[in-house]
């Protein structure tokens, strides 16, 4: 029988049970994910790490203060030769900075406010920065007028760009956006490579697998979700919930298998990928303020998070404690960020300025 | 129509999210979280956050000493 010759009311009644059928599908499904991940907690995580020796001390003082923004700073990228660091502000400008002597080697202004994301390309010759011009814009580093002269416009969203980071080379960036999206982009054509949807609220922060060949990274969402992508099919291939509020940051472990968030919830939560499921949950009662920011120390036993209240907490990973608290910033922290080699971190803050902590 | 197909279409995309998901290999966590924790203690050595600098001196970000030595 031929399409048309199916009366309307059937042809209803058939979309109507394909759908029913669809719905049932999908309960069943999320009923069996959640019966054998709990199959698989088989013990906490803390108490497998009770054996371990407690953190006893961790002697991190402040080393620098990076002072020049006029205005909040809202995203700080540490350079691969580990010295130098590039920061993005609210003011428009991105500065550049020896972090050894604190002087400021490059600053470009930019025709918007608010640049959200900025990332040192591989070689380290590049910098890609964007926010609520929905850009990502490359800048070369060279010169302070032939950064302005020779900047490229590389991709756009339809709404703010929160995050990027260059995945293999200098020839691809992968953004983040308001607009629900990740997007991989081509630098030198400026073609969009791959789009990324699936969630259903502003995407805030993304990172690459530290140990595959470059093709799975996450995504952190206002939806409260995070996600695990494949790069090259664009679909999502696990996702993680139990955040109550915004996923502000996301970070994989050094190791590859996990990835800790932080959320506005005013927790860090640690979620194994293997296992496929939450293992840990960084927070305490005393604690009410949002996470803005996580990263790991470069073994991954120490979890840095800068907080609304000021501060950047200290927690054991794998005891699920926290460590100690570092006081300095006058506002909230919006980003922290371990050097390449792990000897220092980066703390940016909404009181303008960035310190380094070693 | 259209708005029942297009739903369709959306419920297909939830279902084949979910089946793919259902498929994936999955460890305990006790397995897993091992494989974290060795992970983790083969690195430490190297994690200066964590341990410290064995002196000061090698640490980059360190306050340099006001005398100098010509």
């Amino acid at each position: 029988m031929s399409e048309a010759a199916v009366p309307a009311s059937n042809a209803n009644a058939n979309a109507t049970e394909k759908m029913a059928s669809l719905v049932r599908e999908a309960e069943n499904l999320k009923t069996k994910l959640e019966e054998e991940r709990q199959k698989l907690n088989d013990v906490n995580l803390s108490n497998i790490a009770e054996r371990l020796e407690q953190i006893a001390y961790v002697n991190i003082k402040p080393r620098k203060v990076l002072k020049g923004h006029q205005a909040k700073v809202l995203c700080t990228d540490w350079s691969p030769d580990k010295r130098h660091i590039i920061s993005s502000s609210q003011d428009g400008r991105l500065i550049i900075w020896d972090a050894f002597t604190t002087n400021k080697e490059h600053a470009v202004t930019m025709p918007t406010t608010w640049i959200m994301a900025c990332a040192y390309a591989p070689s380290g010759n590049f910098v890609a920065c964007g926010g609520l011009d929905n850009k990502v814009t490359v800048y070369p580093i060279t010169s302070d007028e032939e950064m302005a002269a020779k900047k490229r416009t590389v991709g756009t969203h339809t709404s703010y760009m929160s995050c990027c980071i260059y995945p293999n080379s200098d020839q691809q960036i992968l953004t983040g956006s308001g607009d629900s999206t990740c997007a991989l982009w081509d630098v030198e054509s400026g073609q969009l490579l791959q789009s990324f949807h699936g969630h259903s609220g502003d995407v805030m922060a993304i990172d690459l697998a530290p140990n595959e060949t470059g093709n799975t990274f996450v995504s952190g969402s206002c939806d409260r979700m995070a996600f695990i992508w494949d790069m090259r099919s664009g679909h999502v291939v696990q996702s993680f919930e139990g955040h109550q509020s915004d996923v502000n940051s996301v970070k994989f472990h050094p190791c590859g298998d996990a990835i800790a968030t932080g959320s506005d919830d005013s927790s860090c939560r640690l979620y194994d990928m293997r296992a496929d499921r939450e293992v840990a949950v960084f927070a305490k009662e005393s604690i009410i303020f949002g996470v803005n920011s996580v990263d790991f120390s470069v073994s991954g036993r120490l979890l840095f998070a800068g907080y609304n209240d000021y501060t950047v907490n200290l927690w054991d990973t794998l005891k699920s404690e926290r460590v100690c608290l570092l006081y300095g910033h006058e506002n909230k922290v919006s980003c922290v960020q371990v050097s390449p080699d792990g000897t220092a971190l980066s703390t940016g803050s909404w009181d303008y300025t960035i310190r380094v902590w070693a | 129509m259209d708005v029942m197909s297009s739903s369709l279409q959306q419920q297909r995309v939830v279902v084949e999210q979910l089946r793919r998901e259902a498929a994936i290999d999955r460890q305990t966590i006790s397995e897993s979280c091992a494989k974290m924790m060795k992970y983790i203690t083969e690195h430490e050595q190297e994690d200066y956050l964590l341990t410290g600098f064995t002196s000061q001196k090698v640490n980059p970000f360190r306050e340099k000493s006001s005398c100098t030595v010509l």
